[in-house]
C-alpha cells in the first residue's frame, strides 16, 4: 500500500472496455531451407540425435515396465516411470538455446527435459568445465562408474548424463541424488537442471522463486517452469503466475531491479491430465494460451507454439529470451505436444481412440523432422539409421551399467543405517549466503525503530515493579532485532509475505524495516500463501536466504503442498546437494475465532524435514530467530499474537543488545520445582506459571515449569531429568489435544521415564472444537485451573481441591467416542 | 453385615493357592482371630484367621481345591444373611458412581472426590501402582500390598509408599482398632498386614519415640563391595561357623622382632613383622591338622598336602585375599617379602586375579587396630580361617611372684560341618605353643 500510488475513484469508476491483443497460435512457418542460415548440418543432426536419445531412453523404460526386459536383458523396475514419448521435439527445442545459467524446473514427466537440457549444456561447456563438474560431483563417484573407453570428454559427459539419470531412476546410490529423488524428482543443477516435481504444477511457484533469486541477486539466465496443461487447474500455478507478474516489479522496484521476473511458464500441452482430457472435458480454455491474457496487460506474451517441430520451439525460446532480457517477463508458452505413452506404463489408454493415437503417430516428430531434413537434403536416410543404431548401443551400454549391482549399488542402509537420516537436515551454520555488501538504505543505528528501541527497558521488571508497556522492550522488538541484524549481514536475505512493508507487518514486527530496505529486499506479496512458500523454496534452493510470513498460522493450509511436500523434502531428495535456508514466520492468533486462532505446530512437527520452534519470551525469540536465520534448514517459526507486547520476565539481565543464538531443540526450565513438571508449548507457558503459583500457595506442591521452545528438534534429556525428580508431568499447549505434539511428547516421556513416573503423563490441550469467539476462549484454551484439575484427577488427588473440569476416564472415553 | 474372606495373595507371582485344611465348618461360630483355614503355595504354608466375629455362613471351596488368589473363600455374618452376592464368579453389581456424571460448566464437577482418597484395590484386579511407587517400594523392600492407595482410581502412588516407609506396614481393619501406635508388631496377615491376632500376641518392641530421620548420602556400591558382600553372605549362610579364641605369650615373638629391628638390616634380613611370624608358624603347624587345610563341599573333603596361605589385605576398594603358594615350604624372609609384594599389588589394584585364588587356609589380621578377639568369616570352600588379634599386657603368677607379659590373641573360625571343636582347639593350642617358642620353631 505505497502512498505514492493514488487510487483515483474517477479512474476506477470510468466506463470503457478492456482490449486484448490477438494471441499467436502456431505462428512458426519456416521450412528447413529457410533455416539453413541459422543452423548448420551438425546443428540439425544434433537436434535429431538428442531427440532420438530421449526416444530410446524412454522406450527402454517402457520395455522394462511392460515386458520386464530391454534388448533381451531382464530387469525389474518397481518404481514409477512417467514417459515423454512423443514429446521429444518440445524438450529438445526448448533446451537448444539454454545454457547452464538458465534453470529449468520440471514435472513428474521430465526425463526428456533432463536429457535435452543436459545434452545442450554438454554441447556448450568446455571440456575443462565438464571434467570439473564430473570430477567434483559427489567426489567423482558417478564419473568413476562411467569413465571407460570414451573418445572425447563430451562423449564421456553424455554417458555421465544418461547414466546419472538412469541410476537415479533405478534408485542406485550412483544416481544424481543417490537414488533418493528417483524418476519424478531427478535433476542435475550443474547443468541448470533444477528439481522436477511429482506434484502436478509444483514447479510453477518454485521456479518463480528461482526467478526472484536471479532478479534480487542479479544472476544471469532465465528460469523455465515446465508444467503440464492439466496443472493449469492447480491453484499454486495461478498463484505463481500472479506473483511473477506483480506490478511492483515494474512500478516500485528501482534501478537494476526494476522490471519483470525472468521466467517462462511453459505448459507442455500434451492434451491429458491422467485420463482426463483438458480440452473438451476437464478445462474450459479452448486454447491454453488464452490464460496469459487474463494475468497482466502484456498478456504474459502468451502464445501457442508447435511442440512437434523442434525448430518452432527454438524460435519461440529465442524470441521469449529477448523479452525476458528486456525485463518484460513473465512469459506463458502453450507448447503443443502429445502424450503417446499414456500417463504411465499401466495406462491402457481406455480414454482415447486408436485413430487418435495413430493420427499423432503419423506426425511423430522423429519421423516428420527426419523426413524434412531428407527432403531438404540436409542428410540421407543412411546417416539417420546409423545414428539410431549408435543411440541404441549407447542406451544399452548405460542400461547395463545402471542395473549392475556391483558398480551401481543401492544405498547400504544395513551397514550405514543413518544414510538417509543424515540427509534430512543439513545442519550447517552459514552467516551469509554470499559474501558481498548487503544493500541497505541507512546505517543500522540511524533507523528510527532502532533508536526507539534503544530507550526501552530490556527486562520486564524494574526494582520489582513491572515496566510500563510503552517503555518495555517487547517480543516484537526482539524478533525485529534478529531479522534486522541478518538484513545487515546476509546480502541475499529477502523478506516478504502478506503484509511486510509500510505497515510493518500486521503485528508491527517489521516496523522500521521499510525505511532501511529497498523493495527488492522487503516487499508485500500477493495474498498467495502457496506462492509465498513456494517461491521461498525456489529462492532457497538456488542459494539465497528467505524469511517469509503467512500472518496467521491458520493459513498454512493454503500452502499445504509447499509446506508439507516441497520445503521439507528437497534437501534429502537431493541427497544433500541443495540447501533450504528458509524461515517461515507464522503467528498463532487470538480473539479472531475458528479460522484465525489455531496452533498448528503439531501438523508441522509431523512432517519430516521441517524444524519447528515456538518461542514465547523476548530472549528466546531473538536467540531462536538468530539461530534459525543462521542455519541452512527450513524452520517454521511460530509466534503468538497474544504475546507480541510481552517483555522479558525470566532473564534478569534483560535481552542482550548484541547478537546471540539459542540452539534449536533445547527446552528451557522457566521455573524450578520438585513435585510436578509442567511442560508447555507456546503461550500456555504463562498459564502454566499461574497454575504453578496456585499449586504452591494452595496445595504446597512445587511445580517445575519447562518451556519446550522448540518442537523439532527436541532434546528430551532435560525433561526426563525433571520427571525423574518429580515423578509427574502435565503437558499443555493451545493446540487441539487430539493428535497433538503434546500426545507425542507424552508418549515419548512414558517410554523414557516409565520407571520414574508416579502417574501417566497427562495432556491438557485445547478442546477438539472450532476455536470460538474471544468471549468463549476460556472454555476452549487450557486455563490454569484445568491444569490443576487434571493433576487432581489423574495424577495426585489434592487435598480439599474442588474440580471445575472433568478429566475422568469415563469422560475421556465419551469424548473420543463422540470424536470431539 | 456379612463379609467375605478372600484367598490372600502371597506375593505378586502367586496366582492360586491350595487349601490344606478348614479349621471351621459351615455353621460354626467364629471369633475374631480364630484360625479359619490353612493354605499353601509351592513354597510355603499359611494360616488365615478371622478378622471379624460371627457365624461361618458359607464355604465356597473344599480342602484340596486350588483357588485363585483374591477369590472369595467363605462368608462370615449373622444367621439369615444372604451370601449369594459373594459367590465366586458372580459379577457384583456395583453402585453407579454418581460422581461420574458429567456436570455443567462452572459447577463443581466432583468426579474424583475431595482430597485424599483411600481406596483398596478392587477384588480380582491386579494392584494398581505407579511405576515410580513400585520402584521405590522394591528399593525399600516394602510390600506394596501393605500400602494404602491414595492415587486416582485407587492407584498406589509414590506418596503412599513414602507413608509406608514412615509408618510401617498396614493393619487390618480389625487390628486397627486396638494397636499401640508406639509398638512394633510382626505382621502375619495379607501382604504383611498386622492382624488382630498379631496385636494380641503383643508387641515385639516398644519404641519410646520414633527415630528422627537421619541425614544420609547415597552412593552406588562398587562391584568389589558387591562381590565381597555376596561372598560373605554366602559364607555365613551356607556354613556352620564356629569361632574359638585363645591367647599365647608373645615374648618369644617380640624378642625375635626386636632382634630383627636392631640387627636385621645388617644381617640382610627384611623387616619381618609379627604377622609374618604368625603366618610362618601357622603354615608349619597346619600340615599336622589337615582337616583345617582343606576344602569342604558338603560331599567331599579335600585335604591339601601343601599350604596355600590366603592373606587378607585391607585395600581402598575393600578386602582382598591374595595367596602365598607353598607357604609351608617358604622361609620366613621369603614369606615376609612375598607378603609385602602381593599386599602392595592388591592395594594398587594391579594384582593378577589368579593370585587371588587357590587358598587352602586364610589368615586375617586386625591386631594393629587393637582388636582383642573377633569372628573371622571363612573364605569358602576353605574349612577355617585364623584371625590375628592385638597385643595385650597380662599378668601371671609364677613362683609367688606377679609378673606381666605381652599376650597375643588368636581367633579361629572353623566350618563345623567339616571339623569339630576339639580338633580345632588342638590345632590352636599347638599353634600357640609353637608361637611361644618361636625361636625354636625357626629350626623346623
Amino acid at each position: 500500500m505505497p502512498k505514492e500510488q493514488f487510487i483515483d475513484p474517477n479512474e476506477i469508476r470510468k466506463s470503457g472496455e478492456i482490449k486484448f491483443k490477438p494471441i499467436p497460435v502456431n505462428s512458426y512457418s519456416r521450412t528447413i531451407s529457410d533455416e539453413k542460415d541459422n543452423f548448420s548440418k551438425a546443428d540439425f543432426m544434433r537436434i535429431f540425435r538428442d531427440m532420438s536419445i530421449i526416444r530410446e531412453f524412454e522406450s527402454m523404460l517402457n520395455a522394462i515396465k511392460t515386458t520386464g526386459q530391454y534388448n533381451g536383458i531382464e530387469y525389474n523396475h518397481p518404481g514409477p516411470a512417467h514417459l515423454s514419448i512423443g514429446q521429444e521435439a518440445s524438450s529438445v527445442g526448448q533446451a537448444y538455446l539454454l545454457d547452464t545459467d538458465d534453470y529449468i524446473f520440471g514435472s513428474h514427466r521430465s526425463h526428456g527435459e533432463i536429457l535435452a537440457k543436459g545434452l545442450s549444456a554438454i554441447e556448450k561447456l568446455s571440456d575443462k568445465r565438464l571434467m570439473e563438474i564430473m570430477e567434483t560431483y559427489f567426489d567423482g563417484a558417478i564419473l568413476k562408474v562411467v569413465q571407460a573407453g570414451q573418445s572425447s570428454v563430451s562423449e564421456l559427459a553424455v554417458d555421465f548424463l544418461i547414466y546419472g539419470t538412469l541410476a537415479e531412476i533405478f534408485a542406485r546410490e550412483t544416481g544424481f541424488h543417490r537414488g533418493l529423488g528417483g524418476s519424478m524428482h531427478a535433476f542435475f543443477t550443474p547443468f541448470g537442471i533444477y528439481p522436477n516435481n511429482a506434484i502436478v504444477g509444483g514447479s510453477a511457484d518454485i521456479a518463480t522463486g528461482a526467478a526472484l533469486y536471479k532478479k534480487v541477486n542479479q544472476k544471469k539466465g532465465i528460469v523455465i517452469a515446465n508444467i503440464g496443461d492439466a496443472s493449469l487447474g492447480c491453484g499454486p500455478v495461478w498463484e505463481g503466475m500472479c506473483f511473477a507478474s506483480m506490478d511492483q516489479f515494474r512500478k516500485l522496484w528501482e534501478g537494476q531491479f526494476k522490471g519483470g521476473l525472468p521466467i517462462i511458464f511453459n505448459f507442455f500441452n500434451n492434451q491429458y491430465g491422467m485420463g482426463g482430457q483438458t480440452i473438451g472435458e476437464t478445462m474450459g480454455y479452448g486454447f491454453l494460451a488464452r490464460f496469459g491474457a487474463g494475468v497482466n496487460p502484456d498478456q504474459m506474451h502468451s502464445e501457442r507454439i508447435d511442440g512437434y517441430n523442434p525448430l518452432a520451439v527454438i524460435d519461440a525460446i529465442r524470441r521469449k529470451k529477448e523479452i525476458l532480457a528486456a525485463k518484460k517477463g513473465p512469459v506463458l508458452l502453450d507448447t503443443i505436444t502429445y502424450r503417446v505413452s499414456g500417463h504411465s506404463p499401466s495406462d491402457a489408454s481406455s480414454y482415447r481412440s486408436k485413430e487418435e493415437i495413430d493420427a499423432w503417430a503419423q506426425q511423430d516428430s522423429l519421423i516428420t523432422y527426419r523426413r524434412s531434413l531428407v527432403e531438404h537434403k540436409v542428410s540421407g536416410d543412411g546417416e539417420f539409421e546409423a545414428m539410431l543404431e549408435s543411440t541404441k548401443d549407447l542406451i544399452t551400454k548405460v542400461f547395463k551399467m545402471a542395473i549392475d549391482d556391483k558398480i551401481s549399488p543401492r544405498m547400504d542402509l544395513v551397514g550405514s543405517p543413518r544414510s538417509i537420516e543424515d540427509l534430512m537436515f543439513s545442519n550447517e551454520k552459514i552467516e551469509k549466503m554470499e559474501d558481498r555488501e548487503p544493500e541497505v538504505l541507512m546505517p543500522y543505528e540511524e533507523n528510527p525503530r532502532v533508536m526507539q528501541i534503544a530507550k526501552k527497558e530490556r527486562f520486564a521488571f524494574s526494582e520489582g515493579k513491572p515496566v510500563s508497556k510503552n517503555k518495555l522492550f517487547q517480543l516484537r522488538d526482539a524478533i525485529f532485532e534478529a531479522v534486522a541484524h541478518k538484513f545487515y549481514t546476509d546480502p541475499t536475505l529477502v523478506a516478504y509475505g502478506e503484509e511486510n512493508r509500510d505497515w510493518g507487518g500486521a503485528f508491527a514486527v517489521y516496523r522500521g524495516l521499510t525505511e532501511a530496505l529497498p523493495y527488492n529486499r522487503l516487499f508485500n506479496s500477493s495474498i498467495s500463501e502457496a506462492a509465498i512458500i513456494g517461491t521461498a523454496v525456489g529462492y532457497g534452493m538456488c542459494g539465497g536466504r528467505a524469511i517469509v510470513e503467512l500472518m496467521y498460522c491458520d493459513f498454512l493450509g493454503r500452502a499445504g503442498d509447499e509446506v508439507f511436500n516441497q520445503l521439507p523434502k528437497w534437501q534429502a531428495m537431493s541427497a544433500g546437494v541443495l540447501r533450504m535456508p528458509v524461515v517461515v514466520r507464522v503467528s498463532v492468533g487470538s480473539k479472531y475465532g475458528a479460522q484465525h486462532s489455531q496452533d498448528w505446530t503439531s501438523l508441522c512437527a509431523h512432517i519430516p524435514g521441517l524444524k519447528v520452534v515456538f518461542p514465547v519470551t523476548p530472549y528466546d525469540a531473538k536467540g531462536l530467530m538468530n539461530a534459525a536465520l543462521a542455519g541452512s534448514d527450513p524452520v517454521i517459526f511460530f509466534e503468538s499474537q497474544s504475546l507480541y507486547d510481552k517483555g522479558e520476565e525470566f532473564v534478569e539481565t534483560g535481552v542482550p543488545e548484541g547478537y546471540y543464538e539459542i540452539p534449536l531443540g533445547e527446552p528451557d526450565i522457566k521455573k524450578t520445582g520438585s513435585d510436578i513438571t509442567i511442560l508447555t508449548i507456546g503461550a500456555t507457558l504463562y498459564k502454566a506459571l499461574e497454575a504453578a503459583r496456585i499449586l504452591e500457595e494452595k496445595y504446597g506442591m512445587s511445580a517445575e515449569v519447562i518451556d519446550a521452545r522448540s518442537i523439532v528438534p527436541f532434546n528430551y534429556e532435560k525433561v526426563v531429568e525433571s520427571v525423574r525428580k518429580t515423578g509427574r508431568i502435565v503437558l499443555s499447549s493451545d493446540a487441539c489435544e487430539r493428535g497433538s505434539q503434546l500426545k507425542d511428547m507424552a508418549q515419548t516421556i512414558s517410554e523414557l521415564a516409565f520407571d520414574y513416573l508416579d502417574a501417566p503423563p497427562v495432556v491438557v490441550g485445547a478442546r477438539n472444537w472450532i476455536t470460538p469467539a474471544h468471549e468463549y476462549e476460556k472454555f476452549f484454551f487450557p486455563q490454569p485451573g484445568w491444569i490443576i484439575d487434571a493433576i487432581h484427577q489423574k495424577i495426585v488427588p489434592l487435598k480439599d481441591h474442588v474440580s471445575m473440569q472433568n478429566f475422568t476416564e469415563t469422560e475421556q472415553i465419551r469424548l473420543n467416542k463422540a470424536g470431539v | 453385615m456379612a463379609v467375605a474372606v478372600i484367598m490372600p495373595r502371597q506375593g505378586n507371582t502367586v496366582e492360586s493357592c491350595i487349601i490344606t485344611k478348614w479349621h471351621k465348618q459351615k455353621g460354626d461360630s467364629v471369633k475374631q482371630g480364630d484360625m479359619l483355614f490353612t493354605y499353601e503355595t509351592d513354597k510355603a504354608t499359611f494360616d488365615e484367621e478371622a478378622e471379624v466375629s460371627g457365624k461361618l455362613l458359607e464355604i465356597f471351596f473344599k480342602e484340596g481345591d486350588d483357588v485363585p488368589v483374591l477369590t472369595n473363600m467363605c462368608v462370615i455374618g449373622q444367621d439369615g444373611e444372604d451370601v449369594s452376592e459373594f459367590m465366586p464368579g458372580k459379577t457384583v453389581e456395583k453402585k453407579k458412581d454418581e460422581n461420574e456424571k458429567s456436570t455443567e460448566e462452572e459447577k463443581p464437577a466432583d468426579m474424583a472426590g475431595h482430597g485424599i482418597l483411600e481406596t483398596e484395590p478392587e477384588t480380582g484386579e491386579a494392584v494398581r501402582i505407579s511405576p515410580r511407587a513400585r520402584n521405590r517400594a522394591e528399593k525399600q523392600g516394602l510390600d506394596i500390598n501393605a500400602a494404602k492407595a491414595t492415587g486416582p482410581s485407587g492407584r498406589i502412588i509414590e506418596r503412599d509408599i513414602e507413608v509406608l516407609e514412615k509408618t510401617g506396614p498396614a493393619f487390618t481393619k480389625a487390628a486397627a482398632a486396638s494397636y499401640d501406635s508406639r509398638a512394633v508388631y510382626t505382621g502375619s496377615g495379607i501382604g504383611g498386614r498386622i492382624t488382630a491376632a498379631d496385636v494380641k500376641k503383643g508387641a515385639v518392641q516398644i519404641n519410646p519415640s520414633a527415630p528422627a530421620s537421619a541425614e544420609y548420602e547415597d552412593e552406588n556400591v562398587p562391584n568389589i563391595r558387591k562381590v565381597i558382600g555376596k561372598a560373605m553372605q554366602a559364607s555365613l549362610a551356607t556354613m556352620a561357623q564356629l569361632t574359638i579364641n585363645m591367647s599365647f605369650d608373645a615374648s618369644s615373638l617380640l624378642r625375635f622382632r626386636t632382634t630383627i629391628k636392631t640387627r636385621g638390616a645388617e644381617m640382610g634380613l627384611p623387616n619381618i613383622t609379627l604377622n609374618d611370624m604368625v603366618v610362618y608358624a601357622t603354615a608349619r603347624t597346619l600340615l599336622k591338622h589337615r582337616d583345617l587345610n582343606a576344602h569342604f563341599s558338603g560331599e567331599v573333603m579335600r585335604r591339601f598336602n601343601t599350604v596355600n596361605m590366603g592373606v587378607a589385605v585391607d585395600t581402598d576398594r575393600g578386602l582382598m585375599v591374595p595367596t602365598l603358594y607353598g607357604c609351608d615350604r617358604m622361609t620366613l624372609p621369603e614369606i615376609c617379602e612375598r607378603t609385602k609384594e602381593i599386599a602392595s599389588m592388591s592395594k594398587a589394584g594391579t594384582i593378577n586375579p589368579d593370585l587371588l585364588k587357590g587358598g587352602t587356609f586364610t589368615i586375617t589380621n586386625l591386631g594393629t587396630f587393637g582388636v582383642e578377639s573377633f569372628t573371622p568369616v571363612i573364605n569358602p570352600p576353605q574349612t577355617a580361617i585364623l584371625g590375628v588379634c592385638g597385643l595385650t599386657t597380662r599378668a601371671r603368677e609364677e613362683n609367688g611372684r606377679i609378673s606381666t607379659y605381652q599376650s597375643m590373641g588368636l581367633s579361629l573360625t572353623i566350618d563345623h560341618r567339616a571339623v569339630d571343636g576339639a580338633p580345632a582347639a588342638r590345632f590352636l593350642k599347638e599353634l600357640c605353643v609353637n608361637l611361644e617358642n618361636f625361636e625354636a620353631m625357626l629350626l623346623v
